[in-house]
């Protein structure tokens, strides 16, 4: 590295005042995610489990999980809630089996779709997600 | 000059306005040739300018772009083929991008990454980021 990348602790900005602002800061969002990704894999020890593209393809599939926002005050609260979530991760507030957990397996990357919901109806399964279906 | 006005001269007797479309002709033919070696040099140049990316530094981004868009391993990737005819939307691009970042060690600046489309043009900036990098 030309030098080791630290995150900055920017307060809150103004708003965003069009899409593309909003843009612009979602992609240095990214940036600053995935220049961290060595550090996160160095203070939760996941050389073994995990690769830094597999990283980087979590965070990019949820900040995708959301690409059909419009509102630039949304996309800027999304924003605040994804920093202050990788700064909790950067801090070591959060540990190792949050990370696996979240990022890795189960809803992460590897999809943990167990046995019990094969051969199940419909109606269960969205009885399970939701009221209202 | 002098030589020019002497054969228009001496050429006047005969059909002057033949010597005149011939004189006009023959300058138009070497405008023409300057022109066209004017062209050929300029592309020469920019062929050299964008030869500079080695090819295995090509070849290594083209993986990198396979792997990340998830291409088929024969799909043939050339180097000026543009990412968003690929198949890749903007994070797309800046996943790349960050990849090729965490590959080859370097830091690509926000502004530099804006100008990337494809896959020729990275494989520059790489280079271009690596040959400064040690000079630092």
């Amino acid at each position: 590295m030309a030098a080791p990348f630290t995150l900055r602790k920017i307060g809150v900005q103004p708003n965003s005042a069009n899409l593309t602002e909003a843009r612009r800061r979602v992609f240095d969002f990214f940036r600053a995610a995935c220049r961290s990704i060595p550090t996160i894999m160095d203070i939760y020890n996941l050389q073994d489990v995990v690769a830094p593209s597999q990283l980087r393809f979590a965070i990019s599939a949820q900040i995708r999980n959301n690409a059909h926002v419009t509102d630039p005050k949304v996309i800027d609260l999304l924003l605040f809630k994804g920093m202050e979530e990788l700064t909790d991760i950067v801090d070591h507030a959060k540990q190792r089996h949050h990370i696996i957990g979240q990022y890795v397996v189960g809803e992460g990357l590897v999809q943990n779709t167990g046995s019990k919901d094969q051969g199940k109806s419909d109606f269960l399964k969205n009885f399970y997600t939701s009221n209202y279906f | 000059m002098a030589s020019l006005s002497a054969t228009s001269l001496s050429f006047k007797a005969p059909s002057t306005q033949s010597t005149r479309i011939s004189q006009v002709l023959r300058k138009a033919s070497t405008f023409q040739s300057i022109s066209f070696g004017r062209f050929q040099s300029s592309k020469s140049l920019r062929l050299q300018i964008s030869c500079a990316a080695k090819p295995e530094t090509v070849q290594k981004v083209s993986d990198i772009v396979k792997e990340q868009l998830a291409l088929s391993a024969d799909t043939a990737l050339t180097a000026e083929s543009k990412f968003s005819a690929l198949g890749a939307d903007s994070l797309d691009t800046v996943e790349i991008v960050m990849a090729l970042e965490e590959k080859f060690n370097i830091s690509v600046e926000e502004a530099d990454a804006q100008n990337i489309t494809t896959i020729q043009e990275a494989a520059d900036l790489i280079e271009d980021l690596v040959q400064k990098k040690p000079a630092a």
